[in-house]
C-alpha cells in the first residue's frame, strides 16, 4: 500500500521542470548556449551512466529512468558558462557521474553533490574556460560555432558581474564607483527563485534549506556591509548575482547529500549561505556556491547525528 | 476537547467506502478450527479428546498460566480431530488446533454471571469472569484483557478506543452503531473495576453515526465521548493518550504507569457480555473488504470459522486474490482463504493481485520522518538497518519504532522500511543475546582458569608450608635424628657387608 503523492522518478522530473523558468531567463539574455549545454550534458549523462551500470552488471533502464543522472547533468550544464567548449561539459558530467556518484555505489550513496563535484573539478582544472561568460545573445549557429570551437569566443564573451566587481575591488576601486547590478543576472535569479517556490508548493523540497541558505547570506553580508559599505557589496547584490537562487533552491537541496533532519537542514543551509559569502568576499574565486555546498556535504553525518528530533516518550 | 495532536501520521482515504455500515449475522459454520496457540502466552492444553461431544461455550483447552485465557468451543458438536493446521500468521506455519464438527443445534453451556445489577459484584469476581470468558484485546493486539485490569492501583482515566484507525476496517464502527448500549454498560463495568473517575470514548470524526448512537445511550456524566481527527495511527494507544490527555508516556513504559487504562470498544462489549452473563467470547465482528469484493460488509461470525465462510457471502469477483488479515497497513499477508477466524481477526482484505512497485534507492528526501508519528528518522534507520549496523540503529531509537508503516506509505522509492526495522530489531535482539551468551561463557572460562590457577598456587603454598614445618619439626626432634643416624649406619653396614662379600 503506497501513497500516490510522489515517486522518486516524478520528484527528479519535477525538479528538472522547475528549472525551466531560470533557464528561460538565461536563454532570453544569452541565447542558445545554455540549451545546447543542457542537451550535451543530458546525452553524456545517459551514455556514461549506462556504460557504468553495465560495467557494474546492474540493470540500466530503471536507473536511467529515475532521472537522477539527467538532473545532475542539467544542474551542471546550467552552472557552467554557456559558451564553454563542448568538452568542458562532457568532461564535467562524466566526472560527476563516475566519481561523484557511481563509484560511491550510485543513487542515494554519494556523500557529495555530484553536479558540484563536477563543477569544482572543472573550475580547478580549466579556470579560463570556466570563467569566460557570454556577453550577449547568441543565435543557434553562433552558439554552435562557439561551443564546437569553430570561432574564437573573445568577441562574444565577458566576465560575470561578481568576477568584474572582485577584480575592480582588488584594483583599489570602491563599491560606489562600480556597477553592482546586472539586469540579466537578476532575472535569471528570479527565474530560479520562482521555480524553487514551485518545488516547495509541490512539496518536492521543504522550505528549510533555501530559507536558511538565504538567511545565512543575508546575515553575514549585512554584517560586512555594516562594517564597511565601500569594500563589501550590499545584500541585494549578493542575492541577485551569481548562482544564489540556483544554489539555494536546487543545489543545496539535493536530498541525497544534504542534511536530512529538520533542524539539521536549517544549520546546513545557513552555513552554506555564510560560506558562499565568505568565499565570494575573501576567497580566490568570484563564486562560492559549489565549494560551500561541498564543504558542508562533509559535515552532514555530524549534523544529522546531533540534530535528531526528540522521539515520542524520550 | 483535544489537548494536542501528534506530529506525523498519514491521512489515507478509505479505499472501499460503504453507504451504510451493517452487521450481518453469519450462519453457523459446519466446522470450526480453534488454534491452541493464542497471540500471546503458552500453547493451551486440550481438555477434550477426539470423539467428545462439546457444547457451545464449553472450555476445551486451557493453560496453567494465569496470564493466559482458556479456549472455548464456538459451536456445539463433536471433536473430530486435534492436529496441526495452518493458522493465520505471516509465517504460514502450522500449529495444533482442535477441530469441532457442528451438530447444527448450537446448544450452550449454562453460565451465570453478575447479572445486570453488576455493581454489587466485587472487582476480583468480575476480573475472573473476564478471564474465564477468554477475553483478549479485540483491536488486533490480542493482549489478555484481565491482565490489563489486575492489580490496578491509581487509575484516573479509562480510555475506550473506538478509532478504527486503519482505513477500510469498519467492524468497530458497526459495533458502535448497533450495540451502543452494551458498550456504555461495558464502560461502566470497566470504570467500576479500574476505580477511575472518568472514561473517554474516542471516536474518529468520520464516524458521525457511531458518535450519535453512543451519545443517545450515554447518560453517565463520568463518561464522555470525544471526536479525534481521522488520521492513521491515531488509534495507537500511546498516541491516543497524548491526543486526549496531553500525557506523553515515557519510552519503555505503559499506559498504566501514567494512570490510564485503555481498552478497545469491541473488547468493552465482550467484557459486558462476560460480566453480566458470564458469556464466553465465541464470536466476533469481522469486516470483509478489498478490491476483489463486490459488497464490503461486516459479519458476526463464530471463531474458528473459515475466512472463506464469510468471504463467499460478500460476492467476491472471480479474479485471483491476495488475502490479507488485519488492516492494510499493519495486517499480515496470508497464503490462503482457508484459515480460521481468530480473536484478533478484525478484517479480511480480499484484493485483486496488483503489480507491485519496484523498489528504488533511498534519496533521503525526508518524507518518512515527516510522516513518522513517533518522530524517528526512518531514512537514517534504514541506512543502518540495511548495513546490519544495529547498534547504530539503536542509537537512532530503533526500539521506539511502532512499525505502523507510515514511512512505507509515503516513501517515493517504495522501500519496505518497516520490514527492515522489524528485521533489524530481531537481529539486534539476537546479537545482544549471543553477545550475552559469549560474555557469560568467557567469564566462566576465565573464572575456571583463575580457579585452577588459584588451586595450584594454594596447593603449592600448602605443600611448601608443610615441608617447612616438617623440616623444622625434624630439626627439633632428637629421636628422629637418632633414628636417621641409626638408619644411615645400618645402610653403611649392609653396604660394607655386601662389598666384603
Amino acid at each position: 500500500m503506497h501513497s500516490n503523492a510522489h515517486n522518486t522518478n516524478q520528484i527528479m522530473r519535477q525538479v528538472v521542470y522547475a528549472l525551466a523558468l531560470g533557464v528561460g531567463a538565461a536563454y532570453y539574455f544569452f541565447g542558445w548556449g545554455i540549451i545546447l549545454q543542457i542537451a550535451l550534458a543530458m546525452v553524456t549523462a545517459i551514455v556514461v551512466e549506462s556504460v557504468f551500470l553495465s560495467l557494474r552488471k546492474l540493470p540500466v533502464k530503471p536507473a536511467i529512468s529515475d532521472g537522477s543522472a539527467i538532473l545532475s547533468a542539467t544542474l551542471l550544464a546550467i552552472s557552467i558558462p554557456s559558451i564553454a567548449p563542448w568538452w568542458i561539459v562532457v568532461l564535467g558530467v562524466a566526472f560527476a557521474i563516475i566519481f561523484g556518484k557511481q563509484l560511491y555505489g550510485g543513487l542515494g550513496n554519494n556523500p557529495f553533490n555530484p553536479a558540484m563535484l563536477g563543477y569544482a573539478f572543472l573550475l580547478i582544472s580549466y579556470p579560463l574556460q570556466m570563467t569566460t561568460w557570454a556577453g550577449e545573445f547568441l543565435n543557434l549557429s553562433q552558439a554552435i560555432d562557439v561551443i564546437f570551437n569553430l570561432t574564437s569566443v573573445d568577441a562574444l564573451s565577458g566576465a560575470t558581474q561578481l568576477d568584474e566587481v572582485k577584480t575592480q575591488l582588488a584594483l583599489g576601486k570602491i563599491v560606489s564607483e562600480l556597477d553592482v547590478h546586472s539586469i540579466s543576472q537578476a532575472w535569471i535569479n528570479v527565474g530560479f527563485l520562482l521555480g524553487g517556490l514551485y518545488l516547495i508548493v509541490r512539496k518536492i523540497i521543504t522550505w528549510h534549506i533555501p530559507v536558511a541558505f538565504i538567511a545565512g547570506m543575508v546575515f553575514i553580508s549585512s554584517m560586512l556591509y555594516f562594517i564597511n559599505d565601500q569594500i563589501y557589496l550590499p545584500i541585494q547584490s549578493h542575492l541577485m548575482l551569481g548562482a544564489t537562487m540556483l544554489g539555494a533552491f536546487f543545489i543545496a537541496t539535493d536530498p541525497v547529500s544534504a542534511s536530512t533532519t529538520p533542524k539539521g537542514r536549517l544549520i546546513y543551509g545557513f552555513l552554506i549561505g555564510v560560506l558562499v559569502i565568505v568565499i565570494r568576499v575573501f576567497g580566490g574565486y568570484p563564486e562560492g556556491v559549489a565549494f560551500a555546498v561541498l564543504l558542508m556535504n562533509i559535515t552532514v553525518p555530524l549534523i544529522d547525528y546531533y540534530t535528531q528530533p526528540k522521539v515520542f516518550g524520550k | 476537547m483535544l489537548r494536542q495532536s501528534f506530529s506525523g501520521g498519514v491521512v489515507i482515504p478509505n479505499p472501499h467506502p460503504v453507504e451504510t455500515v451493517e452487521i450481518i449475522s453469519a450462519p453457523l459454520p459446519d466446522k470450526v478450527v480453534l488454534p491452541l496457540q493464542q497471540r500471546i502466552g503458552d500453547e493451551a492444553i486440550p481438555c477434550v479428546k477426539v470423539g467428545d461431544k462439546v457444547l457451545t461455550g464449553q472450555v476445551i483447552a486451557k493453560t496453567e498460566d494465569h496470564f493466559c485465557v482458556p479456549i472455548h468451543a464456538s459451536i456445539s458438536g463433536k471433536v473430530v480431530s486435534i492436529d496441526e493446521q495452518i493458522i493465520p500468521h505471516k509465517s504460514g506455519l502450522k500449529s495444533k488446533c482442535i477441530i469441532i464438527e457442528s451438530d447444527g443445534k448450537d446448544q450452550w453451556v449454562k453460565y451465570k454471571g453478575c447479572g445486570t445489577d453488576f455493581l454489587h459484584c466485587d472487582r476480583a469476581t468480575m476480573i475472573e469472569y473476564i478471564r474465564s470468558s477468554g477475553i483478549v484485546g479485540l483491536g488486533g493486539a490480542g493482549f489478555p484483557a484481565h491482565a490489563k485490569l489486575e492489580g490496578i492501583q491509581d487509575c484516573h482515566t479509562l480510555i475506550i478506543n473506538g478509532t478504527e484507525c486503519e482505513p477500510g476496517i469498519m467492524c468497530d464502527d458497526a459495533l458502535m452503531q448497533h450495540h451502543p448500549q452494551e458498550i456504555i454498560r461495558g464502560v461502566e463495568i470497566l470504570l467500576h473495576i479500574c476505580g477511575a473517575q472518568r472514561a473517554i470514548i474516542a471516536v474518529e470524526d468520520d464516524k458521525q453515526e457511531a458518535l450519535n448512537s453512543l451519545l443517545m445511550y450515554c447518560h453517565n456524566d463520568r463518561i464522555s465521548i470525544e471526536q479525534i481527527p481521522t488520521k492513521y495511527t491515531s488509534g495507537a494507544e500511546k498516541l491516543l493518550i497524548k491526543m486526549l490527555l496531553g500525557i506523553e508516556i515515557p519510552s519503555g513504559r505503559f499506559a498504566i504507569d501514567v494512570g490510564v487504562v485503555c481498552q478497545n470498544v469491541a473488547t468493552t462489549k465482550a467484557i459486558f457480555d462476560a460480566v453480566v452473563d458470564n458469556k464466553p467470547l465465541i464470536s466476533r465482528i469481522v469486516t470483509v473488504t478489498g478490491s476483489g469484493i463486490e459488497s464490503p460488509n461486516n459479519y458476526e461470525v463464530r471463531l474458528g470459522a473459515s475466512f472463506e465462510h464469510i468471504v463467499s457471502m460478500s460476492n467476491p469477483n472471480t479474479n485471483q486474490h491476495a488475502i490479507r488479515m488485519g488492516g492494510m497497513m499493519m495486517g499480515v499477508d496470508v497464503e490462503t482463504i482457508h484459515l480460521p477466524i481468530c480473536k484478533i481477526t478484525n478484517c479480511i482484505f480480499v484484493n485483486n493481485i496488483e503489480v507491485k512497485f519496484s523498489t528504488q534507492e533511498c534519496i533521503r528526501c525526508g518524507q518518512c520522518n515527516q510522516a513518522c508519528p513517533v518522530d524517528l528518522l526512518p531514512q537514517q534507520l534504514y541506512w543502518h538497518a540495511k548495513s546490519g549496523n544495529t547498534d547504530k540503529a539503536m542509537d537512532y531509537n530503533l526500539a521506539d519504532c511502532i512499525e505502523c508503516r507510515c514511512c512505507d506509505y509515503v516513501c517515493p522509492s517504495h522501500i519496505p522500511l518497516a520490514e527492515y526495522f522489524s528485521f533489524a530489531k530481531a537481529l539486534h535482539r539476537k546479537t545482544t543475546e549471543d553477545q550475552y551468551r559469549t560474555d557469560i561463557a568467557r567469564e566462566r572460562f576465565e573464572f575456571r582458569e583463575y580457579r585452577l590457577d588459584r588451586n595450584k598456587r594454594e596447593r603449592a603454598e600448602m605443600m611448601a608450608a608443610k615441608k617447612k614445618e616438617l623440616k623444622k619439626k625434624m630439626a627439633n626432634d632428637k629421636t628422629q635424628k637418632d633414628k636417621i643416624a641409626a638408619a644411615m649406619a645400618r645402610i653403611k653396614k649392609t653396604k660394607k657387608a655386601s662389598d666384603d662379600a
